[in-house]
């Protein structure tokens, strides 16, 4: 759906995206993970036909941006980062306006309004002039413009930044709803999010990709290592002793609090039935034993710092 | 094309109306144009002609501020308030937008210039006007808006800041308006016929005279069509920067 070849741009001298390459399949939720200032919002630039890239090409829809923009536009559901919007005007007006500029006649405009407005659950600010809405509800105009045309793509920059908690929420269950309908691609610099919306993410620093895959995947590229959170009832040097002598144990971090031992293992397999075995042999009570995910925090971090050359 | 210039106007008239400098531009116009016609013309005094003629003499100086302040929301509010991205993501042309966004400043102008219409009403009441000349006035007033709103769109369409958009429109057209019109009687020979070509008081008092001039028409018509492609153009660039 979205083919993107050497996408680079330069501002001045500065170059913003340096010779990018990614593909987004149909039925598809992609994640366009990275820092701030990374090359996200210039990239969903290019591709929505708002800048022309200096050098590459991407494709939306089977169309080019660059010759093909209009083609672009009107398959695309752009949501941009900011959510600008008239504050003059009331919600039925703008997404009227909206509905006109993508060329829908008369009765399709009511009823693509209609559906966007249940979609988004925007019927109580319906009348309500924008300028007075909160940040969530312009949010949801914004969502719901960038669904009025029944688009082919939807291409939504940060959707979340700047909403509480409950707001966040919404939006995440929202877009998991549209994504059955839409291949969506979606940018944000938060990966909890990232994680629990995305099939699958590309992570951009300073203009270029640096890891793409399944979330599966980029977890599995984390380390061989798995680790294991355990606390025991016994006398910490015993504990200790017991635990390196597992097969398979690389390291063993271990700290006290009262008669139990907190362990930290790390092994090359998971340890754990090792260890609650140990225990059972050896008496000692089991407060707590569990398997470490590895996060793609880890995996994010890790990755940033390679880019970076090695140094934090 | 059609159908989103029509929709870009219908927006843009709805926001200068929603906007208080929408108000204050109008008022303002009104206001100074009503005091030039009583206080300085003395247009209604006892024995004058009934004519038009000194009453909107001094318009289009009053139009220089005026009508820049008239467009400077335009493009510059869609870049600063980041409207600018959504309109150039869906599908509507460079084009299309700048010539939405002027037909609205000149449906403005011409709900604007209607309010003098009680001039030439109050003239038929009193006295017995000449309805030809009137109409000529008129005319030349919608050619000044014409080409002034271009000028102004164009400068609207070079910054996101209202005010700077606003003296970019208003300095310059002040500035070849008064200045022309001092040195066309200083100059001679072909310095003169060439400045008499861009004097836009001499244009405009043809008009007022009652004189419709192919030449007149064609000047105001023309500066409006460069002054607008410039805009486009503008607004093309904005998106490779």
């Amino acid at each position: 759906m979205i083919e993107v070849r050497n996408l680079t741009k330069y501002f001045g001298q500065r170059c913003a995206v340096n010779g990018i390459s990614f593909t987004v399949d149909e039925d598809t939720i992609v994640g366009f993970l990275g820092p701030n200032g990374a090359g996200k919002t210039t990239t969903i630039r290019i591709l929505t036909g708002y800048m022309p890239p200096t050098s590459g090409t991407a494709r939306v829809a089977g169309y080019d941006v660059l010759s093909q923009s209009m083609q672009v536009r009107s398959v695309v559901g752009y949501l941009p980062e900011s959510v600008p919007l008239y504050p003059e005007m009331r919600v039925r007006e703008y997404l009227d306006f909206r509905g006109k500029l993508r060329g829908l006649d008369g009765g399709q405009r009511q009823a693509a309004i209609s559906r966007v407005v249940e979609r988004c659950w925007l019927s109580e600010a319906y009348h309500r002039p924008i300028g007075q809405l909160s940040k969530g509800f312009r949010q949801r105009v914004g969502l719901a413009d960038a669904l009025l045309h029944s688009p082919k793509v939807l291409i939504l920059d940060e959707p979340t930044v700047g909403l509480d908690p409950t707001q966040v929420r919404e939006t995440r269950s929202l877009l998991r709803e549209l994504a059955a309908d839409h291949p969506i691609l979606f940018s944000s610099h938060t990966l909890s999010e990232v994680e629990a919306i995305c099939k699958r993410i590309l992570i951009i620093h300073e203009g270029r990709i640096i890891a793409s895959g399944t979330v599966e995947e980029l977890k599995s590229q984390v380390g061989g290592e798995r680790r294991v959170l355990a606390e025991l009832k016994g006398p910490e040097a015993d504990v200790a002793a017991g635990v390196r002598k597992l097969p398979d144990v690389l390291n063993v971090r271990v700290a006290t609090d009262g008669p139990w031992t907190r362990l930290d293992i790390a092994a090359k397999r998971d340890a754990s039935q090792a260890v609650s075995e140990l225990a059972a042999s050896r008496g000692w009570a089991v407060r707590e034993l569990r398997q470490e995910q590895p996060s793609l925090e880890d995996f994010f971090v890790k990755a940033i710092i390679a880019a970076r050359g090695g140094t934090r | 094309m059609m159908r989103n210039v029509m929709a870009i106007m219908q927006r843009d008239v709805l926001s200068l109306f929603c906007s208080p400098i929408g108000y204050i531009v109008m008022a303002g116009f009104w206001l100074v144009t009503g005091a030039l016609a009583v206080w300085n013309a003395d247009a209604f005094g006892p024995g004058k002609p009934a004519t038009l003629r000194d009453i909107f003499m001094w318009t289009p100086f009053i139009l220089t501020i005026i009508v820049p302040a008239m467009c400077m929301r335009s493009l510059s509010e869609e870049y600063r308030s980041g409207t600018f991205e959504t309109l150039m993501t869906a599908p509507v042309s460079d084009a299309a937008m700048v010539l939405g966004k002027y037909l609205a400043a000149l449906v403005f102008y011409v709900i604007m210039l209607a309010g003098t219409l009680i001039y030439p009403l109050l003239m038929a009441a009193f006295g017995n006007p000449d309805w030809g000349e009137m109409a000529a006035v008129y005319i030349g007033l919608l050619l000044l808006g014409i080409t002034f709103t271009a000028i102004g769109m164009f400068a609207s369409s070079l910054t996101r800041d209202q005010a700077v958009a606003w003296i970019l429109g208003a300095m310059p057209l002040m500035l070849l308006v008064l200045s022309v019109y001092n040195l066309v009687r200083r100059v001679e020979g072909w310095q003169r016929e060439f400045v008499q070509q861009i004097n836009i008081i001499g244009r405009f008092s043809q008009f007022a005279r009652g004189q419709l001039e192919t030449s007149g028409v064609v000047f105001f018509l023309a500066v409006a069509a460069l002054f607008l492609f410039l805009t486009v153009k503008v607004v093309e660039s904005r998106r490779w920067r």
